[in-house]
């Protein structure tokens, strides 16, 4: 038996980040800012894009590459509020978006028309922390039905995003989520951490979301 | 898991398809400050090469204290008698 060894020395992520550069380089081009939500699925993501489109839309050029796994439901609640909507193309159970994948998507957009491109991620918050898909910032969504422990539990998820959003804040009278708790376990994870509390259902709460967006999207190296 | 698919991906890209059954040692480096469970990586890892196109391919992981991820090497067996 002749065994070979090949030596390697490749960096798992080596290829994902080479794209993830070149979409960096076409957004900045632009001055486009992209922001890659990610959370569990179930925090809200869909309701709080389909919220800040039908607000914001009037003020803002928005673009969403979404990646609904199994079904275009998230695509086509997205619809009704946008025309620059491009359903990446994400294989059934795949538990993340790539660079690749992100890239492709965004050729379906006109860049020079836009300020701001949302991706919406896999609802998984493990896989996605990994997979840099040439965005501005991250920014993972929680829901107060969850745990107030999430980012303890998920510390590489909450270490690389920038900003968190506390979703679903009209159940607070309800569950027995403790907001403090929350952020201070966030905190201790990414002591940087910039927060909004919203209830994408209500309204609560998105205008100082929407003023982050506003300001990243007129200076987008800032976000 | 989704690393898992990429280092398959990486293995795949390296010794191309028709050679993974042959596969028999992936060799990785894993960073303490990777963000990697290696327990958990090397679970969803074994799994995947114990399952056609690989043939029971193992996982052999070192430690490091950065916050590298790595394939170092492969080992394929390119067959022929014993020496």
């Amino acid at each position: 038996m002749a065994v070979r060894r090949i030596e390697v020395r490749e960096r798992v992520m080596a290829k994902n980040d080479e794209l993830a550069a070149d979409i960096r380089r076409r957004l900045g081009t632009h001055g486009v800012t992209s922001l890659n939500l990610v959370s569990s699925p179930g925090s809200g993501k869909t309701t709080l894009l389909e919220r800040t489109l039908q607000e914001l839309g009037p003020e803002l050029r928005m673009a969403v590459v979404t990646g609904d796994v199994q079904t275009e439901n998230d695509a086509e609640r997205l619809a009704r509020w946008t025309e620059r909507l491009v359903h990446a193309v994400v294989t059934g159970g795949a538990c993340h978006l790539d660079a690749r994948q992100v890239g492709t998507a965004l050729h379906e957009l006109e860049l020079a028309d836009l300020d701001l491109v949302f991706v919406e991620n896999v609802g998984n918050l493990v896989c996605p922390a990994s997979w840099d898909l040439g965005e501005t910032a991250k920014v993972v969504v929680f829901s107060v039905t969850e745990g107030e422990d999430k980012p303890l539990k998920y510390p590489k998820m909450f270490r690389v995003a920038r900003h968190a959003v506390i979703n679903k804040t009209d159940l607070l009278p309800y569950v027995p989520f403790d907001v403090d708790k929350a952020v201070a376990f966030a905190r201790e994870v990414n002591p940087g951490l910039e927060f909004f509390f919203t209830s994408a259902l209500t309204g609560e709460g998105m205008e100082s979301w929407y003023d982050f967006l506003r300001s990243h999207a007129r200076a987008p190296a800032r976000a | 898991m989704s690393l898992a698919l990429e280092i398959c991906r990486i293995t795949e890209e390296q010794v191309g398809r028709e050679t993974l059954p042959r596969v028999r040692e992936v060799g990785l480096l894993v960073g303490e400050d990777s963000g990697v469970e290696p327990e958990n990586l090397e679970f969803c890892l074994q799994a995947l090469l114990d399952h056609p196109p690989f043939e029971g391919a193992r996982v052999a992981m070192s430690l490091d204290p950065g916050d590298d991820l790595r394939v170092t090497y492969l080992e394929v067996d390119d067959g022929g008698s014993t020496h």
